[in-house]
């Protein structure tokens, strides 16, 4: 291990700028599985689907990824809303959605993987975008502009989620259907169109997840199973149902692995998020910032 | 305006099993009725089967919100809420994770109560200044009494026409149950409500109730027309007071 200020501080950096995409990513999750108890482990795998359209978008359209990903976003909230209807009809309604639900959403991620085998081969793709080649430089701490884009595009994205949750009537009641489904029925709201509504802001969120991570690294369709166990840990370590949680979480979990790999190597820093997820659950198991 | 409640010919049950038999009843514009009985009888059955939480095997359940009718039966609870109608429901299910302030906002989420959200909360903050100095502390931490008073202030930021109050007294203190029921006569009073409340605690309900029906295994026992008369009742005293 060498350890040198210079090392610490860009680890730091990077490590801040890689919890912001962990935000992205984990925004859905906490959404989906913190509040709306749906283990949606595919969550991912449409993430990978949300890079693949931003690669597409730029190599065949010429469209900006930034630009393209909102549109993407709309079609995945109307998508994930349909979903959702969908996944109740089968699975929720008759109280089938712990294990079958499981399930279902494994193979969902299956049939997503495959389908973008299908159509886009094996091979790891990368997009260039060359207005984000620039790396400033402050003192001796490095921030290339391809990694600090995605990361304030990821809390901008949690912020203003975190906005319509705490600020409107159905943000409110996506908070309270989590806590009881039943009860939010008495101020007279519907509790599955509110799922429904959530779950779809979860499916946006996953495609612009998708959107950033190909600007960050070079993706191929199986990529999404990376990212599975920190999402998931980061919802934990955040408390479940909190986005400030969330956001904490995979700042910390971020730099965590930054420094992991920086001091140890890289090959420990996968490790990272289970060991943070274990110790959460050890001792603090409502987590960081759980109400 | 009218605003008033009607039951004709009601059965209801959860499977096989009846609960209630042959139920009418009306509940008048700006009357307090109360729904008395022992655990057990129907009383909650009934309030659901008007909120739209069980669906009635037979008759019919029929509310007037200003003037308009509405068939409430095959109506989903949030539509019902959606007209005009509030519950305070048993066992207050409120949101324990959400702050006193998120749980009275949530109350105004039915579109005609929305743009009058703030001067509801501010009414809400006035009537109950407790909930005011909690309003930022989480609903579950409170105690059983300030829940009961948020469950009523929820149920008041729908801007109801009709209210509901389901077993209000349930869980809580002598002194607390006293001052529940004061409260819900003192809202009653000043936004002109009309009040179905079923209640088994009889000497309180009956403190403000104008009428009173006693359900008895799922029938109607009696009806009274005045508190007096259900006061003098065999029916309650035998239920209630232990008399043969």
């Amino acid at each position: 291990m060498n350890f040198s200020w210079d090392l610490l501080l860009n680890a730091v950096t990077s490590g801040i700028m890689l919890g912001g995409f962990y935000a992205a990513v984990a925004v859905g999750i906490t959404i989906a599985f913190g509040m709306l108890d749906i283990v949606n482990i595919a969550h991912p795998a449409f993430m990978v689907l949300g890079a693949f359209l931003a690669f597409l978008s730029i190599n065949t359209l010429g469209i900006d990824p930034f630009l393209s990903a909102l549109g993407f976003a709309a079609i995945a909230f109307v998508f994930g809303r349909y979903f959702y209807r969908a996944y109740y009809h089968f699975f929720e309604r008759r109280g089938d959605d712990s294990l079958q639900g499981l399930a279902f959403f494994f193979g969902i991620m299956f049939i997503v993987e495959i389908s973008l085998v299908l159509i886009f081969g094996v091979d790891y793709r990368l997009i260039d975008l060359p207005y984000l080649a620039t790396t400033y430089e402050i003192g001796i701490v490095q921030i290339p502009l391809r990694l600090a884009a995605p990361c304030l595009a990821g809390v901008a994205m949690l912020v203003a989620i975190q906005f319509y949750l705490s600020r409107t009537f159905t943000g409110r009641a996506i908070l309270a259907v989590a806590q009881d489904l039943e009860a939010v029925r008495f101020v007279g709201a519907d509790p599955i169109r509110t799922k429904e509504i959530a779950f779809g802001i979860a499916m946006a969120s996953a495609i612009v997840a998708g959107v950033l991570l190909i600007i960050i690294q070079s993706v191929e369709p199986s990529i999404g199973r990376e990212f599975i166990g920190r999402a998931f840990a980061i919802c934990v370590l955040g408390g479940m149902t909190s986005l400030p949680g969330t956001l904490l979480a995979a700042m910390i979990l971020g730099i965590a692995e930054t420094m992991t790999s920086t001091f140890f190597g890289p090959s420990w820093s996968p490790a990272v998020a289970f060991g943070l997820l274990l110790l959460t659950l050890a001792f603090k198991p409502s987590g960081l910032l759980g109400r | 305006m009218a605003n008033s409640i009607t039951i004709e010919g009601l059965h209801a049950g959860y499977g096989a099993v009846r609960v209630l038999t042959g139920i009418d009843m009306h509940v008048a514009s700006g009357e307090t009725v109360a729904l008395l009985g022992t655990n057990g009888n129907g009383k909650s059955t009934l309030i659901k089967c008007i909120t739209g939480q069980v669906r009635p095997t037979q008759g019919r359940v029929l509310a007037t919100i200003e003037g308009k009718p509405h068939d409430l039966v095959g109506r989903a609870t949030q539509d019902i809420i959606g007209l005009g109608i509030a519950i305070v429901p048993e066992g207050r299910r409120l949101f324990p994770k959400l702050t006193v302030e998120e749980n009275l906002l949530l109350g105004a989420f039915r579109a005609a109560a929305r743009p009058r959200r703030e001067e509801s909360l501010a009414f809400c903050y006035e009537a109950f200044p407790r909930l005011k100095e909690r309003r930022a502390q989480l609903a579950g931490s409170m105690s059983g009494g300030e829940q009961q008073m948020l469950a009523i202030g929820r149920s008041l930021m729908t801007l109801p026409k009709i209210l509901l109050v389901d077993e209000p007294s349930v869980g809580l203190a002598p002194i607390l149950v006293a001052r529940t029921i004061d409260t819900i006569a003192e809202m009653k009073q000043r936004l002109g409500l009309t009040v179905l409340m079923a209640e088994q605690n009889f000497p309180q309900a009956i403190r403000i109730a104008d009428r009173g029906y006693v359900l008895v295994h799922g029938r109607i026992e009696l009806s009274a027309d005045d508190p007096q008369s259900l006061k003098n009742s065999d029916i309650v005293r035998r239920l209630y007071l232990g008399g043969a």
